[in-house]
């Protein structure tokens, strides 16, 4: 389990992130999540550009100053400095773009990439605001919790991703 | 709680599940379009071992009483055309919500795409969901299994991570997680001669 290993058994990396549901419902009182943080920042932004945002109720009670809010901010901030400590300390580093997108979109035009990706982030937090929650509070938070609607939830996103990875993508 | 205490505890949190997400190499585009190809199974291993474990620690803090539950709603329509189109976009970015933050921290530049794509997406939603949330969304109670059968939760939690550890002590017989890393931790199991082919045109 060192630091500087470049990978750790997927066993022990899952129990580590399972353990994180003590902290957040002991002393945040909510179930580990994601995606509801792109509201909280996406909204922010967007009330800047345009005032009446804000007085659309749901990016409202997103881009209140609520210790919830802030956490998942935060929460999805700090993976990103995790990320980055655990790559420098392993000497783990990435190119700009992983080889497999090259077969995986039949090209190696990093324009080609980054407009899939852009395309790709909007549908993936589209759909999870829809759903009302991702891979992380459907998938991991939702099912931990035996809730019958995030199982469904957990059940359509892998159809929907191996329907795509299968039909839209190159074999990796 | 404070919006301090919140960030503070949400960064210490946040630095933990990033270590993790990159040292299991989960976060890595060619882990999870494997995973979705149905070719490396190492997103299914961190993932049910996350819920397996959460499992037991929620049966434990909820039946001893320190903690109540959070499940959302079920709004099945919701949650089948959400799911669906959030699948659809793990596919094609690589990356869910929170791996896309792990894939910037670790370096891949096309994440800061998804990222704002991500952004531009949930502002989207926020726009149209007055008009959604009379259709599509329609109210939905809090149901959980062990309701349903009759079981008390925890029962339920225990019964659901026994069956995940079986699925898993199967899963890692059938493939192994560290013929599934690749040469490069990055999910790349292709010989770089396939590798090569697919990126250079070949001579006549």
């Amino acid at each position: 389990m060192s630091l500087t290993a470049k990978a750790w058994s997927p066993y022990l990396a899952g129990v580590v992130i399972g353990l994180l549901q003590i902290p957040a419902f002991v002393l945040i009182e909510t179930a580990l999540g994601a995606s509801s943080s792109y509201v909280t920042v996406g909204g922010l932004i967007a009330a800047l550009v345009d005032p009446s945002a804000s007085g659309i109720d749901y990016i409202a009670k997103h881009i209140a100053a609520t210790g919830k809010n802030w956490w998942q901010v935060a929460l999805v901030a700090g993976i990103g400095i995790g990320a980055f400590v655990s790559m420098r300390l392993s000497g783990a580093r990435r190119q700009a773009i992983s080889p497999i997108w090259a077969r995986a979109l039949g090209s190696a035009s990093p324009t080609k990439r980054y407009a899939v990706a852009f395309v790709a982030g909007f549908i993936m937090l589209f759909g999870a605001r829809i759903a009302d929650g991702c891979t992380s509070g459907h998938g991991l938070s939702g099912t931990a919790q035996l809730a019958v609607g995030s199982m469904v939830a957990v059940a359509a996103m892998f159809a929907g991703g191996i329907a795509t990875a299968m039909l839209a993508l190159r074999r990796v | 709680m404070s919006v301090t205490f919140a960030i503070i505890v949400g960064i210490a949190m946040g630095v933990v599940f990033g270590v993790a997400l990159e040292k299991s190499r989960v976060f890595e585009p060619g882990i999870i379009v494997g995973q979705m190809q149905l070719r490396n199974f190492i997103m299914l291993k961190v993932f049910l071992t996350a819920v397996a474990t959460g499992a037991v620690v929620l049966a434990a803090l909820h039946g001893f009483g320190v903690v109540k539950l959070y499940p959302k709603a079920a709004l099945y329509y919701a949650d089948v055309v959400g799911g669906l189109l959030l699948g659809a976009g793990i596919a094609l970015a690589g990356a869910c919500p929170g791996t896309t933050a792990a894939q910037i921290g670790a370096g891949y530049r096309d994440a800061i795409f998804t990222l704002f794509g991500g952004l531009a997406g949930a502002v989207a939603y926020g726009y149209a969901e007055p008009m959604l949330s009379k259709t599509l969304l329609a109210s939905g109670g809090k149901i959980i299994l062990s309701d349903l059968v009759g079981i008390p939760y925890w029962t339920g939690a225990l019964a659901l991570a026994a069956i995940i550890v079986a699925v898993l002590v199967a899963l890692e017989r059938a493939r192994p997680w560290r013929d599934e890393l690749g040469d490069d931790v990055d999910g790349d199991l292709a010989p770089p001669s396939r590798a090569r082919r697919a990126t250079i045109v070949p001579a006549e």
